[in-house]
């Protein structure tokens, strides 16, 4: 027994000594990357911006903070060959150990997404360190500036634009699935676009000095890839066409103008709705059949419209079904028209329906689809009206 | 105060086990090997008053609380008697009216043309000169000394060899109160006291059936303390109440002074941290451990009891469990459940995060964490390892300390741990909070089993600042392996869930209805084992209409 037990000792002993603990790392030894950003130097280099926490100015515990006087996150860029070249050069100057565990954003600038995608975001996939969770962005300018930009409600810009793309509010992919997108034949990858916006006017003088600039960050719409290389970008109103096309996000507001009085308007609250998309193919053209039913409840009601007689809802539904189909007229006519890239899934699909036609097709399938006729049904139905069947405060 | 003379059988059985050579340091100097039949220090009493006195003297010299009472017999003056007590241990008002009276005042008591001689003296005096309960004559002079020192009082005959042991026990005690370290908000109060004969007279008010047995021995050489096993004939297993005697016999120590000493010598495991004895001093719990098939063994001197044999799940076991709804019952046992997680994992799991898996923690989370410990010089392993350590000493002197400090260091714990090392920057704010969750989850299982988590938290929270994750779950697949391979006396300690019984399951993280719970747990054997009716469970009679 005590032989047992002087082992026992030893053996936990050793284990204190022995193991050295080499992956253990105290939080002060950290520097917690929140955002990264790649850009494309001129001379053809990697730029790594990452966004650095600084913990000492996040709030926590006793007294306020240091917020509002001095930035909570410390941006800092390195140049390489390639990424973790990059990464190899910015450790030098960072004196705690890089953690990318917690990263929430990978923003690629203009140059580098239009240079060509894979080469960047490989470092991202084959490291177990950094997740494939993270949000990729594009921005029209450089990824720097995305990350230098500062946020009113958040400690950190990206922790702003993190929640900014959870919200889906427009689109918002991660790196997993912008992977799959970018894997997948017969389709394009697209990535939500960030802009910097100057509010340096609303934020007044309580909490900054007046004389500083600041730049937020919002989200403009999309970023249009073909392949691994930026085709351009798509704006808010397209994007929602986009989104109704793609039957991903079948939700959002849309405003039909009134029937009887011109100048005022309606809010619909698209609560559900689903995208069918049937491919058709007779030999030579192809062109698809999509039909998009929505549903929605009004919401805002400027007009007087009697809105619970049947006739009214009936031309209110029409109006919605025609302002869909405007919307997603407009994205198809970019997407079609403009960029010639198909990144509605049309490819998937009709690879679904006719698999013995899509090994001809699948190599020119860009073009094909360009020149493929689409037709758009839209069913629109107005469930509800909230808690008012009147307008408000009129008179009986 | 009644005492059974039930001591000197004991005592003999108890003498028949050790033949061994052990009695070096025992006060009276016994002689070994001897065989059943005969009394141990086989000296008789002499038909001489005085040279029994004398002997009585000799052997209880320098006890200045003997008193020797010599007086005369009533009846006939050339009768002489001496009454031998221990001053404070008996009853001074029965021995003056019950004893001293009647036989100095009242003698004259007797039946026509009776003659008193002194060698018919005892058989006379016995039948109707003594009005108390109980009376044992014995002519062996070990009996008689052990008597006075047990409380008896003693009263010699000149002129007849033998003494009449007269049960007049009587000291003071503490009465009977609110039990102290086992509180419940519903169910009885009071507690066991340091009397055993209090004690069993508590068990056998909850339970008044003639199979409620209750065994008397002696252990101690020096100290000769009264053990009391009780047990339920019919419910208990016949081989666990063997194995208690054997182990109980098998002891040969000088002094038990509390049930502890006993619990030490009778465990299965005595190195293991888990404690596999229950010790308890609320009557209601030791009567629902013998209804369920256990055996108490009570100890003088002590208001704690032991019961055997003990499983692991019964730490979380409160009896206000059975008197509250089964619902509530239930919740507050997977409330314990969880904390004795908490207060076993908690501070390990915080480590391991915090210096090895970064990640598993939301950004937020960290990011606050991380402002915390900006300042904090230490590693979290050493920081988290000390404050759990200044928490025990906290918690130690909150025991120890006299009551009139206990306000001085409360103040000073709180202000000066909680606060002050915060505001410092010495700890982080979080860490603090942690080892408060931690030290309170203590507190809401038994105490017995808190202690054995405690003592295990500090070695698993090496391996947490070692290892990692790794090394917090190779601790806990430690200690359940050991656990698992404990046993309290015979019965697996993780029963009824390791050999999983799952009737037993009904009476573990959650407390079904009484009328659910048919069958008693299963022990070793399972004698008896209907416990409820079937079909108890109570409705509203049938609607009035419908008949």
């Amino acid at each position: 027994m005590k032989k047992l037990l002087s082992c026992l000792l030893l053996l936990i002993f050793m284990a204190g000594i022995l193991s050295g603990c080499w992956s253990r790392k105290e939080l002060s030894e950290l520097a917690i990357v929140l955002g990264a950003g790649i850009d494309r130097t001129p001379d053809g280099q990697v730029m790594l911006t990452l966004q650095l926490a600084k913990p000492s100015t996040i709030t926590g515990g006793w007294g306020g903070g240091a917020r509002g006087i001095e930035p909570s996150a410390w941006v800092v860029s390195g140049t390489g060959k390639t990424v973790l070249d990059a990464q190899k050069r910015l450790a030098t100057r960072i004196s705690r150990s890089i953690y990318w565990a917690h990263s929430a954003i990978l923003v690629f600038g203009e140059e580098a997404a239009r240079y060509g995608i894979r080469r960047y975001i490989d470092f991202f996939l084959r490291s177990p360190y950094s997740r494939e969770t993270m949000w990729i962005m594009v921005t029209n300018g450089e990824a720097k500036d995305i990350l230098e930009a500062y946020s009113e409600m958040e400690n950190t810009s990206a922790q702003d634009i993190a929640n900014l793309a959870r919200s889906r509010t427009g689109y918002s992919v991660n790196l997993k699935d912008f992977t799959i997108m970018l894997a997948n034949q017969g389709t394009n990858p697209i990535a939500s676009r960030i802009d910097l916006i100057d509010y340096s006017i609303n934020s007044g003088g309580l909490t900054r000095a007046k004389s500083v600039m600041q730049k937020g960050a919002i989200l403009t719409g999309t970023a249009v890839f073909h392949d691994e290389t930026l085709a351009g970008f798509l704006d808010e109103s397209e994007t929602q066409g986009l989104l109704w096309l793609r039957g991903e996000t079948l939700k959002g507001i849309i405003s039909v103008s009134s029937l009887t009085e011109p100048g005022k308007e309606m809010s619909i609250n698209i609560i559900r709705g689903a995208t069918e998309v049937q491919p058709q193919y007779d030999g030579e053209s192809v062109w698809f059949d999509v039909k998009i039913v929505i549903e929605g409840d009004l919401w805002e009601q400027q007009s007087g419209e009697e809105i619970m007689e049947r006739q009214v809802r009936k031309a209110i539904e029409e109006e919605m079904a025609g302002e869909v189909e405007d919307k997603v007229r407009l994205a198809l006519e970019k997407v079609q028209g403009e960029y010639k890239v198909d990144i509605l899934n049309f490819g998937e699909s009709f690879h679904r329906k006719y698999p013995k036609v899509w090994p001809k097709l699948k190599d020119s399938w860009d073009e094909v689809f360009a020149g493929s006729g689409v037709n758009i049904t839209v069913e629109a139905h107005l469930r509800r009206s909230g808690l008012e069947t009147k307008r408000t405060s009129e008179k009986e | 105060m009644r005492f059974i003379k039930f001591i000197r059988r004991g005592m003999s059985g108890r003498r028949k086990s050790d033949s061994g050579q052990q009695d070096n340091g025992s006060k009276n100097q016994k002689k070994e090997n001897l065989t059943a039949n005969q009394e141990p220090r086989n000296q008789d009493l002499s038909s001489d008053l005085q040279t029994n006195l004398r002997q009585i003297r000799a052997i209880l010299s320098e006890c200045s609380d003997v008193i020797y009472r010599e007086f005369d017999f009533a009846q006939d003056e050339r009768i002489k008697l001496a009454l031998v007590y221990l001053d404070g241990m008996v009853d001074k008002t029965r021995v003056s009216d019950q004893i001293m009276h009647s036989l100095m005042l009242d003698a004259p008591l007797v039946e026509q043309g009776e003659e008193f001689t002194r060698t018919r003296v005892f058989a006379i005096i016995k039948k109707r000169l003594l009005p108390i309960q109980q009376i044992e004559e014995t002519n062996n002079l070990d009996q008689v000394i052990d008597a006075v020192l047990a409380g008896d009082a003693v009263l010699l005959a000149d002129g007849c060899a033998c003494a009449v042991i007269n049960d007049a026990k009587g000291w003071e005690s503490r009465s009977i109160e609110e039990s102290q370290t086992e509180l419940v908000v519903r169910g009885p109060r009071e507690a066991f006291v340091e009397t055993l004969r209090v004690n069993t007279s508590l068990i056998r008010r909850k339970i008044k059936n003639p199979n409620l047995k209750i065994e008397a021995m002696k252990l101690g050489q020096i100290t000769k303390t009264d053990i009391a096993i009780v047990y339920i004939k019919g419910i208990v297993s016949e081989q666990v109440v063997t194995e208690v005697k054997e182990r109980l016999n098998r002891i040969n120590i000088d002094s038990i002074l509390e049930t502890g000493y006993i619990e030490e010598l009778v465990e299965d495991n005595p190195l293991s941290p888990f404690c596999t004895v229950l010790h308890t001093e609320r009557p209601d719990k030791v009567a629902a451990q013998l209804l369920e098939g256990r055996v108490a063994i009570l100890v003088d001197g002590t208001p704690y009891v032991l019961t055997v044999p003990l499983l692991f799940v019964e730490a979380i076991q409160s009896p206000e469990d059975y008197y509250e709804r089964p619902m509530f019952s239930s919740a507050m046992r997977l409330l314990r459940w969880f904390s004795m997680i908490i207060s076993l994992l908690a501070p390990s799991l915080y480590i391991a995060i915090i210096t090895f898996h970064h990640e598993m923690l939301p950004t937020a989370l960290l990011l606050s964490l991380a402002a915390q410990r900006e300042t904090v010089p230490f590693p979290a392993f050493v920081e988290t390892f000390m404050m759990e350590f200044v928490f025990e000493i906290l918690r130690e002197a909150g025991i120890r300390l006299p009551r009139q400090v206990g306000q001085a260091v409360s103040i000073v714990g709180a202000l000066v741990i909680g606060q002050a090392a915060v505001q410092a920057g010495l700890v982080a704010a979080g860490t603090v909070i942690l080892v408060a969750l931690t030290g309170i989850a203590s507190f809401t299982f038994c105490y017995y089993a808190s202690t054995s988590i405690r003592l295990l938290r500090f070695p698993i929270m090496v391996l947490a600042g070692t290892l990692g994750l790794y090394g917090v779950i190779c601790g806990v697949l430690a200690i359940l392996v050991h656990l698992a391979t404990l046993r309290s006396f015979g019965v697996p300690y993780l029963s009824p869930l390791a050999p999983l019984n799952t009737g037993g399951l009904k009476d573990v993280a959650v407390r079904m209805p009484w009328w659910t719970m048919l069958r008693r747990p299963r022990l070793v054997g399972m004698v008896n084992p209907q416990r409820v009716a079937r079909g108890l469970k109570p409705a509203p009679p049938p609607a009035r209409g419908k008949r």
